[in-house]
């Protein structure tokens, strides 16, 4: 098997770290070799955040390289569109549609695109996109904070993932609190039901 | 959803604590050297915090208790090192953690405590940040093994920094000097499948005994242990020539020699190209093994280097050559600055690319294209920096910063959270160098300029190097406004505990140092302390301190916000937000335009709070012209 490459891309805040600990604690229990790298440290203060989560065989460098990923899980679309080199024709997008406008937006120092804008954007690097409206799915599975949890049944929806959907769940169930487990849970089933769709 | 502490499964402290030998754990590489420093029976760990470097020391707090490790948070690298060194020549086992420039602060101990030598094992964790995530210059801090004499030890992955950890920790026993483990933020920020090892009894020969000629470095001990230190590192040598951490893979004519993270792009590339070559992964960056790398160049040519940041093994690699007499193409950044950065961090694309020029093969991955592609989507891409975050204090002690000196202040400014008032709309900030030089510098601005000058610190680079700065500014009578941001708590990394908060590392209640007492401790007259939350009276205390005839502090304190919220959280009290009377309001986006909070958005063309990010500061309010803001 060849190595599945992923970029995780969001805002400080959105749960993206938890969402790529559950991907890898996943990939350990179906003996694959795993590598994540992220960048936090500022992540706290609503700067954006990325993860590249590499699952194989025999993983080497904790970076994905340009124009090798297999899919990106955006939390948010301008997110997505930062990472986009990393995108080809055969990559899978999967995004949260809910935009999260920076500050500087509103100062009217810079501006924010249309959804239709980023998403033409994404067509020309792939035709393969799903956008699923994380927050809504998340609100409905009872807790707005869950949203990473969607995104993470609407990968697993995608079949990009060499991961089973009872590893993925076992591996949420480890990780989140016990109170808002049965969120989780749904919030998974919830994501994985809109992108299968 | 997000969790610290009650998940389902195992916890990080139940599996860092309790893993036994032969388990894998995903682990992140700070955490990874944690249970280190539990495998390797230390007793003692010190640090001052700082990205990446942090959640080491942060880990082992967890662990401490449990574990029977002291650590601290010292109050900043120098202290830190001291109080390892203290406990090494003590017969202890004994690590301390720092980022990179760190380094610059504890490397006057360091270089003299090569000459001491140390007793149980110590290792100092330096973790480099190339390309600058979360710092001020990007230092290749493997020269200051060069510089020190000490050995230097570099893993690749999470694993390896637990293992090289255990080695050099051994290594520093054996040869009774201090070891560096030096990391990057993609080995320290990477999460790995780590395999436990057993967890080793501690040392119980712990005592000092007396040893003048080796522990007191006046001058006449000092030169016989620089020939101790000297001789020790010539028998390190031998022990890099045989080490297992220098290692040989793979077979073919090209040789690349290579360490540390770089490794790991050397691999990836090597497969993408499904290219035959022989990789010699070098575990010691210092001493390098002359010899193992002199039979490597004699059996292969030509020869990349490929590292990260500085020419550090070509330069060395060269001159072993030159020494060994051996004649091969070396080739790397000394050779052709085009192959591969000085700069920021490497990647397999960067190593990819180097090796297709060397061996005039195109590349697997047209990377132009993508370039030129990208263009595009990311000129559409607004910038997201990080902001200081809704609420927080030190956005109305700027703003006040900016009213009080009718905005025509130069202010020095300094390493924090508060770094971030630079950008607009605050724009407070027009120089920073390093921890704690705002005071000083801020003396030197006020020798030549004729306008206000004003310092701004954080309460824990205040204690950490600003005192005496302040000292030296009341002695040499400079006149400026020093402006220490205290929210409590250090912020930027993590919320560790400082002096002033009056609670250790271990979670013990400790006297609580208050800043005012050591600014007036220092000389200074005029102290006085402020809520930035009550802006009216922050600004007039600021117009007091500039009018004032010598050096001013003024502490502008006020809890984090975010720690604020916890803390109401934890006790079930609900944030109160704020909102716009749309009556009132006329759209004049002063709120926006003068503190930036990100609680404060635009939804077509109206200006709202949102009242989930609000903290209820109130602090908006205070600046609206048309009092439209109020309790929700």
């Amino acid at each position: 098997m060849s190595t599945t490459n992923l970029i995780v891309a969001g805002v400080g805040g959105q749960g993206v770290i938890l969402a790529t600990e559950v991907l890898g604690n996943a990939a350990i229990k179906e003996n694959f070799d795993v590598v994540i790298s992220e960048i936090h440290g500022m992540a706290q203060r609503g700067g954006a955040v990325v993860s590249h989560v590499r699952i194989g065989h025999k993983v080497h460098s904790p970076t994905v390289v340009e124009g090798l990923a297999d899919a990106i899980l955006g939390f948010e679309p301008v997110e997505v569109l930062r990472y986009l080199h990393y995108a080809s024709d055969r990559t899978r997008i999967v995004t949260g549609e809910r935009c999260v406008i920076p500050p500087s937006v509103y100062m009217g120092v810079v501006e924010y695109p249309s959804i239709e804008q980023i998403v033409e954007t994404y067509r020309r690097f792939t035709r393969h996109i799903t956008l699923i409206d994380a927050f809504k799915l998340a609100e409905e599975a009872g807790c707005a904070m869950t949203q990473n949890i969607v995104l993470v049944g609407a990968l697993a929806a995608t079949r990009m993932l060499p991961l089973k959907d009872g590893t993925l769940k076992t591996c949420i169930q480890e990780r989140v609190p016990r109170k808002y487990l049965e969120a989780n849970l749904k919030a998974f089933d919830l994501g994985y039901a809109e992108a299968s769709r | 959803m997000h969790s610290r502490n009650s998940v389902s499964g195992l916890s990080k402290l139940d599996i860092l604590l309790r893993g036994r030998t032969g388990e894998s754990h995903l682990l992140l590489g700070n955490d990874a050297v944690a249970r280190g420093a539990l495998e390797g029976g230390v007793s003692v760990a010190t640090t001052y915090p700082g990205t990446p470097s942090s959640e080491i020391a942060d880990t082992i707090a967890l662990m401490a208790r449990d574990a029977g490790i002291y650590m601290e948070y010292s109050t900043n690298e120098m202290v830190a090192l001291e109080v390892a060194a203290g406990a090494s020549i003590s017969g202890a086992r004994a690590i301390c953690s720092m980022k990179m420039v760190g380094l610059n602060v504890a490397s006057d101990a360091l270089m003299t405590l090569a000459y001491t030598g140390v007793r149980g094992g110590l290792v100092v964790i330096s973790a480099d940040d190339p390309d600058c995530f979360s710092s001020q210059n990007e230092q290749d801090n493997r020269y200051y093994s060069l510089l020190a004499n000490v050995p230097c030890l570099e893993p690749s992955n999470p694993q390896e920094a637990k293992d090289m950890l255990l080695s050099a920790l051994r290594l520093s026993e054996e040869f009774e000097l201090p070891v560096m483990l030096r990391l990057v933020t993609r080995v320290s920020h990477t999460r790995k499948p780590v395999v436990f090892g057993p967890i080793e009894a501690r040392s119980r020969n712990m005592k000092f005994s007396r040893d003048v000629k080796r522990f007191v470095m006046v001058p006449s001990n000092a030169r016989s242990r620089h020939l101790v230190l000297l001789e020790k590192m010539d028998r390190v040598k031998k022990v890099a020539e045989e080490s297992s951490l220098n290692a040989v893979l793979g077979e073919g004519a090209l040789g690349i020699v290579t360490s540390g993270v770089s490794f790991n792009y050397c691999m990836e590339a090597l497969n993408l190209l499904d290219l035959r070559a022989s990789v010699l992964k070098l575990g010691f960056a210092n001493p390098l093994p002359a010899g193992v790398i002199t039979a490597f160049l004699k059996a292969h040519d030509p020869v990349i280097v490929v590292e990260e940041l500085e020419p550090f093994l070509e330069l060395h690699i060269r001159s072993i050559a030159q020494g060994a007499d051996v004649h091969r193409r070396i080739l790397g950044k000394l050779s052709d600055p085009s192959y591969l950065p000085r700069n920021g961090e490497l990647s397999t694309k960067l190593v990819l690319t180097a090796i297709c020029k060397v061996l005039g093969r195109p590349s697997p991955v047209d990377f132009q294209d993508i370039e030129n592609r990208f263009r595009m989507a990311e000129a559409l891409s607004p910038p997201r920096p990080p902001v200081l975050c809704s609420g927080c204090p030190h956005m109305a002690s700027f703003h006040a910063i900016k009213v009080a000196t009718g905005g025509k202040a130069v202010c020095a400014t300094d390493i924090g959270c508060y770094a971030l008032g630079a950008q607009p709309p605050l724009s407070v900030g027009d120089v920073m160098l390093c921890m704690g030089a705002s005071a000083s510098v801020s003396s030197g601005i006020s020798k030549v300029v004729e306008e206000p000058v004003v310092g701004v610190v954080g309460d824990s680079t205040f204690f950490h190097a600003s005192i005496p700065g302040l000292i030296n500014a009341v002695y040499n009578k400079h006149k400026f406004v020093y402006i220490v941001l205290d929210n409590c708590t250090t912020a930027m990394t993590n919320f560790q505990p400082h002096p002033g908060t009056g609670v250790t590392g271990l979670g013990e209640s400790s006297k609580q140092i208050l800043i005012e007492d050591i600014a007036k401790g220092c000389g200074v007259d005029f102290v006085k302390v402020t809520d930035p939350y009550d802006l009216k009276y922050t600004i007039s205390t600021i117009k007091e301190a500039v009018e004032y005839k010598g050096p001013a502090v003024v502490i502008s304190r006020h809890k984090c916000a975010i720690l604020e919220s916890q803390e109401r959280t934890a006790k079930g009290e609900e944030t109160v937000p704020f909102e716009i009377d749309e009556e009132k309001c006329t759209e004049c986006m002063a709120c926006i335009k003068l503190l930036g909070c990100p609680a404060l958005v635009v939804i077509q063309g109206n200006v709202s709070i949102d009242s989930i990010l609000c903290a209820g500061c109130g602090v908006c309010a205070q600046v609206c012209p048309y009092t439209a803001i109020r309790k929700s």
